[in-house]
């Protein structure tokens, strides 16, 4: 090959390349808006809160940025409204153990960021993240479970609690919590977390009694 | 070896700078890689940490080109540079810019309000990775990037010399500031912000960036080995030429999961698979021309050039291809197994490339014949195997990350806490390794051809 055939071979094979990757580019542009929900002004608002405070210098959303805390695209499935906005205004009142700086974010910038971060939960994002498979299949075929655990499971308790190395981190590891409480705590402290913890960003479990008994009886076997 | 043009001094003025900043991303990288251990370290936190680490990594590199090309262009075009005063405000320009735009980044992180949006604009950081940067020092460095590309434009025009080198590179560059431009406007929706954010950053680092290394390489083998012209230029379009074939449509494998149709699995998965081979081909392209070599004039320039097309290799290419398919990132996106692929891609792929430049450049700049090539040996082997080490350890915690999240269903922070924290310590020793290399290769910068030449013929039993 002379080199100038090698020369247009790079430069027309480029510009070969990059005209159909000029194509797919309208046609996916045409098609994002059809794979997501409608942008509300407060999404957009929510939008640039998220630019404001750099949230991408930690996070990740749709898998891109930091890798240094939590995937943040669908948050909202996982943890309660109310306990991500108390931690969005002041992280380690909620959660000692949290890593995330006060940065100062005012509740209606809160309100705006989860608006955002609902809408990015309801992308069409080919199935990511999937579902972790070995939870999944203990689910399916896990032992007989309690009548506590099987609420436990049902409210979702374990997007925040721990208990033996499963679970979420943003609430108390609840191992040990039998050793630490009693029933009467435990009951009360699932209709109304704000009474016994002061700032408690936990929602209340709402449940009927007798299932709010049996959680209180499960916590009770955690020592 | 002595420059042929006074204007290509010009050059050392560029390196200087990348060379502090190489300096100065290191040792935040360290701050942060700590910050994995204790998040509350030191007063500006992970995000405003991180920011100054890539920031500071992609103007270094991209100093270290302007630097290179100011070196390149007079040389090829046989004639001094077209406007030297010009070149020299563009590069005052661009450092007194990326200064400002570091200490918007440190005010920030000290007052995090200081961001707040000015007329719809926040003032000190966009807030999306890599182009952090302001809207007005963006504005500034199209402007500096537009500058220097007129210069060196305008520098060919004087003696109309089209040689291949110089039209890839320019070829390389406008493609470069082009695709910055993707970068500068607003999208309401973040899957649209994402897909042309990817633009820049793909398009960038496996387009322009790699046809500019293309170019350079084939300069570097021109120089230390003498390899003829014409062989060395056709081999350089057929593998920039490659890199194109695969890497554009690669860009798809950016587009699995960020909302965008399926068909992207398809094309990212097929097309970034091909990715590797013509990294592969420029590996065997230095080998190839080094083997036919008869007088080498410096071996520690040639050491870095083969070494910078064999990491190019292992980093983008094996790194990146191990996760590229769309049935395995499915797991690993977004884990520590992209952060592992990032770093001995960037190292291999750029930071190696700018440094073998500065190593064939620079003697001749000082005016030197020779120069003790022990500091460039020592800094090589020291920053080379604690990278290596940096990549193994992390993509040791993205398995880790991979198996215990993804596929158990741990929480992030309980595998991140407590999971990988071995991994986070041994990446904090071997960071430390890396920057004592780091330090021997800014040493030698400012030493190279200012210090006396040891005695070369201590023959034994002469007195």
């Amino acid at each position: 090959m002379s080199n100038k055939a090698a020369r247009n071979l790079f430069i027309f094979g480029s510009l070969f390349f990059f005209v159909i990757f000029l194509g797919m580019t309208y046609d996916t542009l045409g098609n994002l808006d059809k794979r997501a929900p409608e942008i509300t002004d407060e999404v957009d608002a929510g939008k640039h809160v998220w630019h404001k405070y750099d949230c991408i210098g930690c996070h990740t959303i749709f898998g891109n940025g930091s890798y240094f805390a939590p995937e943040l695209a669908k948050i909202t499935e996982k943890k309660p409204k109310g306990y991500l906005k108390k931690f969005l205004m002041d992280p380690k009142a909620v959660n000692p153990a949290a890593a995330m700086p006060k940065f100062g974010i005012t509740a209606d910038e809160a309100d705006k960021l989860l608006a955002f971060l609902d809408w990015s939960s309801k992308v069409d994002t080919n199935g990511w993240p999937p579902k972790p498979i070995l939870a999944v299949a203990a689910g399916v075929a896990g032992q007989e479970l309690s009548a506590g655990e099987k609420v436990y499971r049902a409210h979702g308790c374990s997007d925040c609690h721990i208990i033996s190395g499963i679970g979420g981190t943003s609430g108390p590891d609840l191992t040990h919590v039998g050793a630490k409480r009693d029933r009467a705590w435990l009951i009360g402290h699932f209709k109304d977390p704000d009474d016994y913890v002061k700032d408690s960003a936990m929602p209340k479990v709402e449940a009927p009694e007798a299932d709010i008994e049996k959680l209180a009886d499960y916590m009770l076997t955690l020592k | 070896m002595t420059i042929k043009h006074e204007s290509q001094k010009i050059a050392e003025y560029f390196y200087t700078f990348a060379v502090v900043l190489f300096l100065v991303q290191v040792l935040v990288g360290i701050i942060a890689a700590v910050q994995f251990i204790w998040p509350d370290f030191f007063i500006l936190k992970f995000n405003i940490i991180r920011s100054l680490h890539i920031n500071a990594m992609v103007v270094w590199l991209l100093v270290g080109f302007m630097g290179a090309t100011y070196y390149v262009v007079p040389e090829e075009s046989e004639t001094d540079l077209w406007g030297l005063p010009l070149a020299k405000l563009q590069f005052w320009a661009t450092a007194g810019t990326v200064t400002a735009v570091v200490l918007g980044y440190i005010w920030m992180g000290l007052n995090p309000q200081a961001n707040s949006p000015i007329m719809g604009i926040n003032p000190l950081n966009e807030g999306r990775e890599y182009i952090e940067a302001p809207r007005w020092a963006d504005i500034l460095i199209v402007i500096s990037v537009l500058t220097f590309i007129f210069v060196n434009f305008m520098t060919m025009m004087k003696t109309k010399k089209w040689t291949g080198i110089q039209g890839t590179l320019l070829g390389g560059l406008t493609f470069l500031a082009l695709m910055y431009l993707p970068g500068l406007f607003y999208t309401k929706s973040m899957v649209k912000d994402q897909f042309w954010w990817w633009w820049v950053v793909h398009l960038w680092v496996e387009g322009a960036w790699e046809i500019i290394a293309g170019a350079l390489l084939a300069f570097m083998l021109m120089k230390v080995v003498g390899a003829r012209r014409e062989v060395v230029e056709k081999w350089m379009y057929i593998e920039v030429g490659f890199v194109m074939f695969t890497g554009i449509l690669g860009t798809g494998h950016h587009y699995y999961w960020i909302g965008t149709p399926g068909y992207w699995l398809w094309v990212g998965g097929i097309f970034s698979s091909l990715e590797p081979l013509p990294l592969l081909f420029m590996v065997w392209d230095a080998f190839r021309t080094t083997r036919s070599a008869r007088n080498v004039t410096n071996r520690a320039g040639l050491f870095y050039t083969v070494a910078h097309a064999i990491f190019n290799f292992v980093g983008a290419g094996l790194w990146g291809v191990i996760h590229t398919l769309p049935q395995v990132n499915k797991w690993t996106h977004g884990t520590q197994i992209t952060t592992a692929h990032g770093h001995l891609a960037f190292y291999g792929a750029y930071v190696l490339l700018v440094l073998s430049m500065i190593y064939i450049t620079l003697p001749a700049i000082r005016g030197v014949k020779e120069f003790n090539a022990s500091r460039a040996y020592q800094a090589f082997w020291w920053m080379t195997i604690s990278m290596v080490f940096i990549v193994l350890t992390i993509t040791g915690a993205g398995m880790v990350q991979t198996y215990m999240e993804r596929l158990m269903g741990l929480d992030y922070v309980t595998v991140k806490a407590t999971y990988n924290l071995w991994f986070w310590i041994l990446r904090v020793i071997f960071g430390v390794g890396f920057l004592y290399g780091v330090w021997i290769f800014v040493v030698d910068f400012f030493k190279l051809g200012r210090e006396p030449m040891p005695a070369v013929s201590a023959v034994p039993g002469e007195a």
